[in-house]
């Protein structure tokens, strides 16, 4: 076997015999692709779902996957590698906002008081970026979802049978979690074959999305191969413009983050029940008194009205420069959003659906075709 | 596998004609089969700095990619260097945003510092930390390129299972080897080698994931708090020379004309239009004045602005024809046709007076019967006219449009060059951070306190207001020769830099442009009618216009950062007094020429009287003589003290020092402005008989006729010592706290990184004893 470049290992070669199915005849082979796309699970409890996913790559990010490979692990592959990505995003968070709070209760008072407004509005810039990036591509990818049955996060479990290490001769299983269209250059379509949880057909998926599509059913006979590159078209649209536009929502997040009505939000748990007890001590003076006083908000409320202040005063600053600026920025990320619905919702050439299915027949069919 | 054909077959581009291109991943053979091309892969070279050229060729790839990718055409490794693009594109948005919203150039500047340093750490950390340590102790470059048959850019080590490192060249080989320390008689030696590397590089990059989250931030921190003060001194020597530049004729027209189009007449044009049907009510004329007067920066012209526009308002004047108009319905023509001769005498005088009250009491006597009636009618009529008058006199927007377009544009062209007069002022003397004044004294205060040798204890005491440590440390710095000496040096050279760009030359050009700047608004104005307000801009007559508020704030800005100057130089020269006891020696025998034999507790009080008022002493405590700085002092003692620490004769320790520092030709410079100083301050603020409250503070008293106002005391009594040590104690504790956290924990994970480097790229059991079999076997 020849490769235009380069040379798998062994491992890869019995990966890619797991990853792909069967191996050449119809016998069952210890190698059966055992992956399992979770859309059931997925659908019924999409929370907890989504929670076990996270819990399981957050700790194996932090624990089994940093050993393997700083052992230098053969069983160590590019999944652990980019989930383990969780670790910098989550580690420079946190010293992000250390950077910029851990040093001022050193300070004498005014600095301290000023360090502090700063650093809280870092630390909620951080807090809002990585919320503004993540739910914001929900935006994009829900509607695509909704439209065409496409989730671009759709899980999937995949068992992956390793190599003995260092004597252990045991049948060292894994699991992962993967997303049946995580590549676009090599989506999953297997898993959708003969997927009983979209029909009784081998092809009900693809005929469902094909529907979906507005493609007449006569033209459904061979659903994949018509729908499979207008799938990918849409998964790649809803990537870019999620991944574009997830930027540009992080950058809003921080951007409010940085309005003054958050310089006096207490954070402080142990202070927030100071001031509480004082109020109630105030309260009741008051109602002896018979003088009205303003309710006392409680966490949650006093985060969701300096978020509204904030808004507001980054939308609609005093300043024209500063109002112009803000408003740019929230442009920017509606836009792009907008624009990615705009973009993988509605298909102005149907046509190109047929030119991506002849282009799956550049090969000359009347050729014989060897792999040499 | 199937797969993997499928995309190779889908990536391939032979055209339909049967020629295979370039980019094919196969070719057919002579019997019509199909083979795969030769593969183009190749290592790319190793480098820790990539070149521009490639940045931007990589840019450009990236962007036709966001175009593809738009047309649903991309590629993973496409949509992958997409995200990293996005996500710098998001945050330059941001740094965007946050470059309008901060208010100093300095700030402003460091948003788009902190996004550049934040990329470049997240790029550098792994390269410096890991990859060259790896490279040179191993052979391996962790982060090795490869350029793939697609012409894709890839790092070799990304997917532990599909490593390329057939892409090695024999040399390549060799050399790891021999840096791994790979027997030469092992069998499969390229092989063994390969993997080495490989785990070499799985190891080091799973290195590079753990430690990346905290060294980004950190590295990104430290650089730009490196960077702040060499960027603050670039952007303060642009802001000079710019504006330096500005005050010449083709600088001044071209920033004149950038300025004026900031705001143009078009939106002013708008706001009038929107507020067309409006009358010039108080309302509209405040609102009008603010809009000008923010535009000018200028409370004068704000307030000049209304009385002008209330000059707008049509003065009517009553006559018959509006009086019988304005009463129509209420009183009919006939009772004016039928007034008596008397009667009629009364309204022509009453008319001729201009005056409401008296029309209306003629008519309602009029026509009034009774008394009752007539006081009635009296009022209801004077508010009927008075009504009527006021909707004549209060004209809508639309009706001075014009004369207010006219205004709006000399006040631009004033507003235009009166801002780059601003900003040439601005950057020198400006009452704001980053100002080359602020900064000049931000380096006094560093000199200061480098000089004082604080130890962290004391850095922090002295930053809470501990006077006892000052003192001691400013007594210590007084008594060491050559430390007293460099200190002055320091302090004069920034003296003398500030003097240079502040001297005659820079007032001069003020008082020049304001002259030039506000005549030609002045002359402008009158001649399209706003005399008052061209009267407060410019005039020969009236004080408090425009130009003499620029160049008084000029001028008291100047002496006030001079009068900090001089009064550290003075501060420091009292304690060297103090050290070597001339100062106890020229106390005793000033109060012995007034016949006082004072003892040494006398003497030691009234030195340190002397010490705590030129370190601590503001203007309010010269009010109370014989409580000055909270000691008891008599008429004598308070007297005696003030001729020593401003009697230009009575010491020569500075000028000594000076000469020492700066060679005897330029004392006599240096003790002209320090001298000249000491005698105002002794005039307007120590002197005995000058009453420093407030209400008397202007009298003139045994021949002290220019007691100063309090504008005038503070500017002469400059900054306390005490306060400038104390706030740059503040600010250099709190850095160097920082610092010392973030620093340290820095160094920390550096160390830590570099260590556990140290492990990476070792012989594992596996490896010793394929070595081991080898050798056995020979």
């Amino acid at each position: 076997m020849v490769y235009s470049i380069g040379v798998q290992n062994q491992n890869t070669r019995s990966l890619s015999s797991v990853s792909f199915g069967r191996k050449g005849t119809d016998k069952k082979s210890e190698c059966e692709n055992k992956d399992v796309l979770m859309y059931d699970e997925k659908k019924k409890h999409p929370i907890s779902t989504s929670v076990k996913i996270q819990t399981d790559k957050l700790v194996k990010a932090f624990t089994k996957y940093p050993e393997k490979g700083l052992k230098g692990s053969k069983n160590a592959n590019f999944y652990e590698f980019l989930t383990m990505g969780t670790v910098p995003y989550l580690a420079g968070s946190a010293m992000m906002i250390a950077v910029f709070n851990l040093a001022s209760k050193f300070f004498d008072t005014p600095a301290a008081v000023n360090a502090s407004k700063l650093g809280k509005k870092m630390g909620l810039g951080v807090l809002f970026y990585g919320i503004g990036k993540t739910l914001s591509k929900k935006l994009i990818e829900t509607p695509v979802n909704l439209r065409y049955e496409i989730d671009v996060n759709l899980p999937y479990e995949k068992v992956i049978h390793e190599l003995p290490e260092q004597g252990n001769t045991d049948n060292l299983v894994a699991k992962e979690y993967h997303k049946a269209y995580e590549s676009v250059d090599f989506p999953r379509w297997d898993l959708f074959y003969n997927n009983k949880s979209f029909g009784p057909d081998r092809n009900s998926y693809y005929k469902k999305v094909g529907k979906r599509m507005g493609i007449d059913d006569e033209d459904l006979d061979h659903a994949d191969q018509k729908v499979k590159p207008l799938i990918r078209e849409k998964v790649i649209k809803t990537k870019l413009f999620s991944t574009l536009s997830s930027y540009f929502w992080a950058a809003t997040g921080v951007g409010i983050a940085m309005q003054k009505p958050w310089e006096n939000l207490v954070i402080n748990p142990v202070k927030r029940i100071k001031n509480y007890q004082n109020y109630k001590q105030v309260a009741q003076a008051a109602k002896e008194e018979g003088i009205k006083i303003a309710k006392y908000d409680n966490f949650a409320k006093d985060f969701g009205k300096r978020f509204i202040q904030s808004s507001k005063e980054f939308l609609n600053n005093k300043s024209k420069s500063l109002k112009i600026a803000g408003r740019s920025l929230f442009g920017l990320a509606v836009g792009m959003t907008l624009l990615g619905n705009f973009s993988t919702l509605f298909d102005f050439n149907k046509s190109r659906g047929a030119k991506a299915h002849a282009s799956s027949s550049l090969i000359d069919e009347s050729k014989e075709k060897v792999v040499c | 596998m199937t797969n993997v054909l499928n995309s190779i077959i889908a990536n391939q581009s032979i055209n339909k004609s049967g020629k295979q291109n370039n980019n094919a991943a196969f070719v057919y053979t002579s019997d019509g089969r199909i083979k795969p091309m030769k593969e183009k892969g190749r290592l790319l070279p190793s480098r820790i700095f990539g070149s521009p050229i490639e940045y931007a060729k990589d840019l450009k790839k990236d962007i036709v990619s966001i175009g593809k990718a738009a047309n649903g055409k991309a590629n993973d490794h496409e949509l992958g260097r997409i995200n990293d693009l996005a996500m710098k594109l998001g945050s330059f948005a941001l740094a965007s945003y946050l470059f309008v919203k901060n208010p100093l150039k300095l700030s402003k500047a460091m948003e788009f510092v902190g996004f550049g340093t934040f990329f470049a750490s997240m790029s550098l950390w792994p390269k410096l930390a890991i990859q060259a340590p790896l490279r040179a102790r191993t052979g391996v470059d962790i982060h090795q390129k490869y350029i793939d048959s697609q012409g894709r850019k890839k790092m070799l080590f990304q997917d532990p299972q599909y490593v390329l490192t057939d892409l090695y060249s024999r040399e390549d080989l060799d050399r790891i080897g021999k840096k791994l320390n790979v027997s030469e008689n092992i069998p499969d030696r390229d092989n063994f080698i390969k993997q080495r590397a490989q785990k070499t590089a799985l190891q080091g990059n799973t290195l590079w994931m753990l430690t990346a989250g905290p060294a980004t931030p950190l590295m990104s921190a430290l650089i730009c708090n490196r960077l702040e003060k060499p960027i603050g001194k670039a952007i303060e020597k642009h802001a000079l020379i710019s504006s330096e530049r500005a005050m010449q004729n083709g600088g001044y027209q071209s920033l004149w004309e950038q300025i004026k189009q900031t705001i143009s007449m078009k939106m002013f044009d708008r706001y009038l239009q929107k507020n067309a049907d409006k009358t010039l009510d108080e309302k509209m004329i405040s609102s009008i004045a603010a809009r000008l007067g923010l535009r000018a920066n200028s409370a004068t012209v704000q307030s000049a602005i209304k009385e002008e526009l209330s000059a707008l308002k049509n003065n009517v004047r009553l006559d018959e024809s509006f009086i019988r108009n304005a009463l129509r319905g209420r009183i009919e023509d006939a009772v004016f046709n039928s007034l008596s001769s008397q009667q009629r005498v009364l309204l022509n005088d009453a008319i001729r007076n201009n005056s409401i009250e008296e029309v209306a009491d003629v008519l309602s006597k009029t026509i009034g019967s009774s008394k009752r009636e007539q006081m009635k009618l009296t009022k209801e009529i004077t508010q009927i006219l008075r009504k009527a008058k006021a909707s004549l006199e209060v004209p809508k927007i639309s009706y001075v449009k014009g004369q207010l377009k006219t205004l709006y544009s000399s006040i631009n062209d004033f507003a235009a060059g009166k801002g780059v007069l601003d900003r040439y002022i601005d950057a020198r003397v400006g009452d704001k951070a980053g100002t080359y004044i602020a900064n000049q004294w931000g380096r006094v205060g560093d000199k200061l306190i480098k000089s004082l040798n604080l130890s962290g204890k004391e850095l922090k005491a002295v930053s809470n207001g501990n006077i006892d440590i000052i003192t001691e440390k400013l007594a210590a710095l007084a008594s060491n020769d050559a430390e007293y000496d460099k200190v002055i040096k320091q302090l004069m050279k920034l003296i003398g830099n500030y003097e240079r760009t502040t001297d005659s030359n820079f007032v001069s050009n003020v008082k020049d442009k304001a002259k030039s700047v506000c005549s030609s608004a002045g002359k402008d104005l009158r001649t399209n009618g706003f005399v008052k307000l061209a009267d407060r801009i410019s005039s020969n007559v009236q004080k408090g216009t425009v130009e003499n508020i620029i160049n008084i704030n000029t001028a008291e800005r100047i002496s006030g950062a001079q009068s900090s100057f001089y009064r550290l130089l003075q501060s420091l020269d009292v304690f060297r007094r103090a050290n070597n006891g001339s100062l106890e020696r020229q106390i005793a025998s000033a109060l012995g020429e007034k016949g006082i034999a004072a003892d040494s507790a006398t003497l030691q009080r009234l030195v340190k009287a002397c010490q705590d008022l030129v370190l601590n002493a503001t203007t309010t405590d010269y009010v109370e003589k014989l409580k000055t700085a909270g000691f008891n002092l008599s008429e004598i003692e308070y007297k005696t003290i003030m001729k020593i620490l401003f009697d230009s004769d009575a010491d020569t320790t500075i000028a000594e020092s000076l000469s020492r520092t700066l060679g005897a030709d330029k004392v006599d410079d240096v003790m002209k402005g320090f001298n000249s100083y000491r005698k105002e301050f002794m005039s307007k603020i120590a002197n005995w008989q000058n009453s420093m409250t407030p209400e008397l503070s202007r009298r003139t008293v045994d021949g002290v006729t220019n007691a100063a106002n309090a504008v005038e005391r503070n500017n002469l009594a400059g900054k306390p010592i005490r306060s400038l040590i104390q706030d740059v104690a503040k600010q250099t504790y709190n850095s160097q706290k920082w610092l010392k956290i973030f620093g340290g924990a820095m160094l920390a994970l550096t160390a830590i990184t570099l260590i556990a480097g140290l492990a990476i790229g070792r012989k594992g059991k596996i490896e010793k004893q394929v070595e081991q079999e080898s050798k056995v076997n020979g």
